[in-house]
């Protein structure tokens, strides 16, 4: 059985909002072991940290989460924005992320069943 | 008037005028290459010929828009009538010709400043968006992410529980806020209900400025003219807030017959850009469909007024 995931990088460039789901992370037992603002931010600290999930919002000031996903040095990508899955339909398969979840539903339950998945 | 070998008979002196040539000058003189541009000529003598072996009377009696040529060789656009007079004898032809330059430039206008309108609505549906979402969204993502750690603490450490909730609270108190912000630049109820002067009251409350209002309408005035009066000011001040370095505004209103004048000014930077800043273009847009007038007055260092003049129907 695989070992539960345990380490994410957060990468979103809302600071209120990296604090509330590291807050949330951390109560369901999840390890944050880096924040990142910026697109290019989030690829350097992928590739320091080696983190089993990164959450990726899909609007960077400096470009589309979608186009940096196969450049994350990652276990599992899995995109996140304020708006929902029904606006992006493909562009989340064709992307190569692990899966979406809409900020509001992220915990640790939700994004468990993402990345265990397989 | 021309004989059906295509050569000018005559011109009166309003074609004189229009033509820069004189009659005595034209006459004798082959049409297509007096009064037509280059380019056209050929056009015109294969009609003129098929026209005279009695092909194409459609053109006759019809209004017919034209590139003519003047004297210096300058282009004037014109609306042209031919009509077949009643004589005995080879056809001839009779033009009656009008300067349509102004129509045409009036057409131009009004087509750049649909364009220009255009622009501007969608300019402001994306600030819009871009406002509820980095605003108001974000807020209710945070709370519903609070809310549900609150709901795992409480049966758990009920203490921490309690926090997380005054917590959520406060952050739907600043969404509500927020909301309620936006509401109030994209049209404030109380200019709808009210009118002008308690919206500006409502609005000057809410700046960090002085401002002296002066001459505002009693009563109401038209929905689109209040709301044009609305956001002149809006965009006034809150430029002045930004930008003017000073505390205090005027604002002047002057109804005249059949027009309202309003006067944003300050005393502070000036050396205003009227190019720069979507809140101004956005205005002139609002401004040009209405036909009115906006000016911006802004010497460096001696301050700015911004003037719109809005026909408004008394």
């Amino acid at each position: 059985m695989e070992p539960v995931p345990r380490t994410v990088l957060i990468v979103d460039d809302h600071a209120g909002f990296r604090r509330q789901a590291r807050r949330a992370l951390e109560a369901d037992g999840y390890q944050v072991v880096g924040e990142a603002p910026n697109g290019a931010a989030g690829i350097q600290a992928a590739a320091e940290l080696e983190p089993d999930v990164v959450l990726l919002d899909v609007h960077l000031p400096d470009g589309s989460g979608f186009d940096i996903v196969s450049r994350m040095l990652a276990g599992s990508v899995v995109l996140i924005s304020t708006h929902d899955r029904q606006d992006y339909a493909d562009l989340i398969r064709r992307s190569g992320a692990r899966g979406f979840l809409a900020k509001d539903q992220l915990c640790g339950a939700t994004l468990e069943a993402l990345v265990a998945e397989g | 008037m021309m004989d059906h070998e295509g050569r000018i008979v005559g011109i009166n002196p309003a074609a004189e005028r229009a033509f820069g040539i004189s009659d005595d000058e034209a006459r004798g003189r082959e049409m297509a290459e007096v009064l037509i541009p280059p380019t056209m000529r050929g056009a015109h003598r294969h009609g003129l010929a098929r026209l005279v072996a009695g092909g194409e009377p459609q053109i006759l009696d019809r209004r017919i828009e034209v590139t003519a040529q003047r004297a210096d060789g300058t282009l004037v656009p014109v609306e042209l009538t031919i009509t077949r007079a009643a004589v005995d004898g080879p056809p001839l032809f009779v033009g009656y010709l009008r300067d349509i330059g102004d129509r045409i430039e009036a057409e131009e206008a009004l087509r750049r400043s649909r364009l220009q309108l255009l622009r501007a609505t969608d300019e402001a549906r994306r600030r819009l968006e871009r406002d509820l979402h980095d605003g108001a969204q974000q807020r209710l993502v945070g709370l519903a992410l609070t809310l549900r750690l609150a709901r795992g603490q409480v049966e758990r450490d009920p203490a921490a529980a309690v926090e997380l909730l005054d917590e959520a609270q406060e952050d739907l108190a600043s969404a509500t806020d927020e909301l309620r912000e936006l509401a109030r630049g994209l049209h404030p109820a109380v200019l709808t209900d009210g009118g002008l002067a308690p919206a500006l009251r409502g609005l000057v409350a809410r700046l960090p400025l002085e401002v002296s209002v002066a001459g505002v309408p009693e009563g109401r005035l038209p929905i689109d003219v209040e709301s044009t009066a609305y956001f002149v000011v809006a965009e006034g001040l809150t430029n002045i807030v930004r930008y003017a370095g000073t505390q205090r505004a005027q604002v002047e209103f002057e109804l005249s017959d059949g027009s309202l004048a309003i006067e944003v000014r300050d005393f502070g930077r000036g050396g205003a850009d009227p190019d720069a800043g979507t809140g101004l273009r956005g205005l002139q847009a609002r401004v040009a469909m209405h036909e009115g007038k906006l000016a911006l007055t802004s010497p460096p260092g001696r301050g700015t007024t911004m003037r719109v003049e809005v026909p408004c129907a008394s």
